[in-house]
């Protein structure tokens, strides 16, 4: 129904309620007919409407699907009572946006990469008999969380070397560190994460190695570790992550561009944020995988969360 | 008189050495190699996870404003705070 009936649209409510342009200000006339009102607070929710801005319906939150499936038949039963004219308008399928407001509006950085990270709760092999085997925890924050690394054209060009040779260390920027460290390697897999502050990071390294070169290609071997932890006594930190990464970067040579992004960050997590409740008790495992996308599906186009900040995410 | 270093010297100077680093504060593992894309893939999202990503999302209100009014549909908007398409 979602897909045949409606044009669907995703929106992340912080940047949505704040912008100033004619996408703000038609979002805000929207929710103005409904229980959130348009001005002030959060505009949550999911809304159908008119492409001339009247509400249809709204409901808080689908979880619901028997819920939500009533809410839609009884906003396409609204809808096709209205006249053809307010269904179809060649004004409103030609009208220009206008001027952007900049401030509340991402888009991935020019020559830049974007890398999908993955969360997952994790649990150790139930048998015991091999420590390193992990498995999903479903229905525990199992289920994958997902988020995007923005890399710059000067963060992922630092990553290749001029003249490769087995063996040879490349110098990571400290930024591109620190911005894995603390803006992704965390626990979102239940909400929006607490991010880590600058001095919550007690260790952090990322070693980058040439491991094999071809004429075609270039194979780095990526290793590191990260320590992060809301008290410098990490024993009485009341949330925190203890990491390995391993992972895997390719260059393409000819082209001198970077074909694979392939990481994995493993370790113990603990504790919870205001918006992240219902951790598991103690330490458990959580694992972090990044992978290379093309950006060609607009869902990879989606802003990194942390970047609100956009200055400080990139430059942290 | 002979000078020698034998094994307890080693560990003398290993234990000195420790001190003078500090402790480690870290407990986790280096990943085993041999257990990267296992891993790698184990924590990526399973198909069966990735079912509401089959329905065709816009990402911006005012182009699906656009498509619905070229289209006769009307739009279903799902707002959160943290993008529904990126944050969890």
């Amino acid at each position: 129904m979602a897909s045949e009936d409606f044009i669907p649209v995703v929106g992340d409510d912080w940047y949505q309620r704040r912008r100033q342009d004619a996408e703000g200000e038609f979002l805000r006339k929207v929710a103005g007919q409904g229980p959130r009102g348009g001005q002030g607070g959060t505009l949550q929710g999911i809304y159908t409407l008119t492409p001339d801005g009247t509400l249809l319906a709204y409901k808080n939150a689908g979880q619901a699907p028997d819920v939500m499936r009533e809410v839609l038949r009884n906003a396409l039963d609204a809808w096709n009572r209205l006249p053809e004219s307010r269904r179809r308008s060649a004004a409103i399928a030609s009208e220009d946006l206008g001027t952007v407001d900049a401030q509340y509006d991402r888009t991935p950085p020019e020559g830049g990469l974007i890398v999908k990270v993955f969360t997952r709760a994790l649990e150790r092999d139930e048998s015991g008999d091999d420590p390193n085997v992990y498995s999903c925890a479903p229905g525990r924050g199992g289920e994958a969380a997902r988020d995007h690394l923005w890399l710059t054209e000067e963060d992922w060009k630092a990553l290749i070397p001029e003249d490769p040779t087995p063996g040879q260390m490349i110098s990571i920027p400290d930024r591109v560190v620190r911005r894995i460290v603390r803006f992704h390697l965390v626990d979102n897999t239940r909400g929006e994460p607490p991010f880590w502050g600058d001095e919550e990071v007690r260790e952090a390294t990322m070693t980058l190695t040439v491991e094999d070169v071809s004429p075609d290609r270039v194979r780095l071997r990526l290793v590191g570790n990260a320590l992060l932890a809301t008290s410098a006594d990490v024993s009485q930190a009341d949330r925190g992550y203890d990491a390995s990464l391993l992972g895997v970067v390719e260059i393409d040579r000819p082209s001198r561009s970077i074909t694979r992004f392939d990481v994995v960050a493993l370790g113990d997590h603990w504790g919870e944020g205001p918006y992240t409740r219902g951790a598991r008790p103690g330490r458990s495992p959580l694992g972090v995988a990044f992978m290379l996308v093309d950006g060609s599906n607009p869902a990879d186009r989606i802003a990194p969360q942390a970047s609100r900040f956009l200055p400080g995410y990139l430059e942290p | 008189m002979t000078f020698g270093i034998d094994s307890r010297d080693i560990a003398l100077a290993g234990a000195a050495l420790a001190l003078l680093l500090g402790p480690s504060l870290r407990a986790s593992e280096p990943i085993d190699p041999g257990r990267f894309e296992t891993l790698h893939r184990t924590i990526q999202p399973r198909p069966d996870e990735e079912r509401w990503l089959q329905i065709p999302w816009e990402t911006s209100l005012w182009e699906a404003r656009r498509k619905a009014s070229a289209e006769g549909k009307p739009i279903l908007l799902w707002e959160m705070d943290g993008n529904p398409l990126g944050c969890t």
